[in-house]
Formats: structure tokens, sequence, C-alpha cells
């Protein structure tokens, strides 16, 4: 469990055993069943999670349409993070899809740790810099890629996720109208398209 | 591109106003910044970033305006726009140090106070206080970004127009339409409409 954090963390910033046994007694140990909302729109964030096991989506409601906007499993990081780092109400929700065991950290155990040492700061910065490039990574896909050029590169770098997500979510979080994303799953599955080697 | 002690001088108060939205700072702190802060100059429409050149710097415009856009087969679309007082940069490059997929570049006469990637390694390293600074404006442009993006997929074509214009009353003269509707992800015939629609209320007030 600590290892599936060490790993994470190790992406940012090398940690000893101490510290790392530090930052694991920060954080609270959360266990939730398949479907089960951590925040609604309009309640206050107050944790980081990292998910040691299970699915969590993140969206928005556009009207009646939910728009997925990060789909996270073992090993990553989901919050409603502008809830959580600007204490403003959440414009999101997010979900559980997979029963799901997070480490989490609450705003105040994180800002006791920032007090601590410059260290944690760091790590904070390092990975709020992560988070914004994932946004960024995310937004430049929709851009730079045509709908078929979108699924091919997510399903070539996600092909378990591709069996583990319903298909509703990963047209929506791709931006894929569902009939399209059926029709592109034929075509796949029909090697009318090919995979290629993500670059 | 020019740069001199008394140029970085010159533009102390501004960065010290900068800064002072994200922390508090004594003139003597912010004076342990000012050595690795470089003053840059750019002609309108000169490039400062080409793409597939890594990025360097982190920069604040302090006067002009300049644009962040990419190619998308023979389209431009243009994915931010910084005027005074804003920061500017291909930060997926700069973050990563891999080649940018990004252009940056001045939309009017523009002048950059810039601070160099290592720089900012080496002041985070070596400053007090330095790291809680990168953290808070990290923090804020977090929030800014998710901002932008969270707008252009629950709002609507004309509630964007309408905010945009609403909040930014200048960039309508200062920007070139076609670079404003790529920016709002707007059509340019429909971004003709919105203007049109935009006049009316304004007679009616006569």
């Amino acid at each position: 469990m600590v290892k599936a954090l060490k790993e994470y963390l190790g992406k940012f910033i090398a940690l000893t055993d101490e510290e790392l046994e530090q930052l694991a007694s920060a954080g609270e140990l959360r266990t939730y069943d398949k479907k089960i909302r951590l925040i609604k729109e309009g309640e206050n964030e107050f944790y980081l999670n990292f998910i040691i096991k299970g699915l969590v989506r993140k969206f928005f409601l556009k009207g009646d349409e939910e728009i997925i906007t990060q789909l996270a499993r073992e090993g990553e990081v989901i919050s409603s993070s502008v809830s959580f780092l600007s204490g403003e109400p959440s414009q999101y929700i997010v979900e559980t899809i997979e029963p799901t065991t997070f480490i989490s950290f609450h705003r105040e155990s994180i800002e006791k740790l920032y007090e601590k040492d410059v260290k944690w700061q760091r790590l904070g910065r390092l990975i709020i810099t992560d988070l914004f490039l994932q946004k960024e990574g995310w937004e430049l896909e929709r851009i730079l890629y045509n709908t078929q050029e979108r699924f091919v590169r997510f399903v070539s770098a996600n092909s378990l996720l591709f069996q583990r997500v319903p298909q509703k979510y990963l047209a929506s979080y791709l931006n894929i109208q569902p009939e399209t994303f059926s029709r592109l799953k034929h075509l796949l599955r029909t090697r009318t398209i090919q995979k290629p080697a993500i670059s | 591109m020019e740069q001199s002690v008394r140029d970085t001088d010159q533009y102390a108060a501004y960065i010290y106003k900068f800064i002072q939205k994200y922390i508090q700072l004594s003139e003597a702190e912010l004076n342990r910044y000012l050595p690795y802060v470089e003053v840059r100059q750019f002609k309108k429409r000169e490039v400062i970033l080409q793409y597939g050149q890594v990025e360097n710097y982190l920069n604040l415009v302090v006067k002009g305006l300049v644009r962040k856009y990419t190619q998308v087969g023979k389209l431009e679309k243009t994915l931010q726009l910084s005027k005074e007082g804003q920061l500017i940069q291909s930060e997926m490059s700069f973050h990563t140090r891999i080649p940018s997929s990004m252009i940056t570049e001045a939309l009017e006469p523009s002048i950059l106070v810039s601070m160099r990637y290592e720089h900012i390694q080496y002041a985070v390293d070596t400053i007090p206080g330095a790291e809680h600074l990168a953290r808070q404006m990290m923090t804020y442009l977090f929030i800014k970004k998710d901002a932008r993006y969270f707008k252009q997929l629950k709002n609507s074509t004309r509630q964007r127009f309408l905010n945009y214009v609403t909040n930014h009353p200048n960039m309508l003269q200062r920007v070139p339409q076609k670079i404003l509707a790529s920016y709002l992800d707007i059509k340019p015939e429909t971004f003709s409409r919105l203007k049109h629609l935009l006049k009316d209320p304004k007679k009616e007030d006569k």
C-alpha cells in the first residue's frame, strides 16, 4: 500500500522510508463501494485522494449531460482539485466506478506538513504542476486529434482501462458520440483500423 | 532583444506588485530575485517561442499582448491571450523539457520580464520562501486553467462570447477577430453575428 504511494511520489521527489512513513501517517484510509459519490456539486473538497485500488471518475453536468474530465485508477490521484486548492464549492462530482480504496490527505494535514519542512512544499508544488499538465494534455488531445485518432490513441495507451471503463463513460471522456464510439470499437475489432505505437 | 540591469530595475515595482498577488514579500526579499530576471522586447508579430523549441522561460507581460497557439492542419488554434500583468509560456514544454507543440507570438509590441528555467530551479533551491511562492503561483495557474476549460465546455457559444467581452472590454479592439474567435472556440461567422448582437443593447440605452 505504502509501496504504491512511494512509486507515485518517486516521479516527483526522492523520499526516505521515514519521510514516507511520516506522509502515510498523515493520510486516512478510505474505502467506498462502487458508484459512490465522494463529493457533489456545491460541497467543499477537503481531500486529495490517492487510489490504492479501484477506478474513479470526475465529471460535471451540462444540463442533463455528464461531461467526464478525468478517469483515475490505482496509482493515480483524484480530487475536486480546484475546490481543494481554492476553498470554493466544487463544480465537479467525483464518483467511484469500481469499489475503491484511497489514502486521502486532508487539506489541514497537508498544511501541517508544509509547515514542518520545505520538502513537503516542493512535493506539493510538483503534484499541482502534474495536475496542471494532465489538464493541459487532456485539452490538447481534443484539439490536436480528430475523433478516430483520439479513440485509437486512448485504446493503444490504455488497453486495460478500455476493458474496465463503461463505454458511455469513455465516450464522454474522449468527447465522442456514443454511436460513433460503437462504430470505432467495431472497426477496431474487425481490424479495419490499426493500433499504432503511441509516440 | 537587449537587456541591462537598469531595465530590470525599471520593472522592479511592476514585478513586486505582481508577486504580492501570491505572497507577502519585503523589498529586500524581492531584491534576491531580480538578478535572475531578464527584460525581453519583441516587435509586433514577432515569434517568441517557435514550434519545436524547448521553452526556457516563464514570462510576465509588462507591456503588450502575447498569444499562444498551435497549428491544427491548416488552422491556427489560439489557446491563450496574455496582456499586461499576466503570465505566458509553453507550459508542457517548460515543465517536461520536451520540444514545444505551441508557438508564442507578440500580437503587439511587447515587453516581457522573464525568468529562465534553471534560474527558477536555482531560486527555489536557495531563496527562502521561493518554494512557497512557486507553489502559490502554480496553484493560481491551475485554478485559472481549469476555469477556462470548464467555461469552454459548460457554457454555450453565446454565453462564452458575452462573458468574455463583458470581462475583457478592451480585447475586442486589441485582438484580431479571427484570433479571438479561435480562442473562444467560436466559428468566425458566428463571431461576427454575435458582435452585431452586442451593438443592439447599446442603441437601446441611448
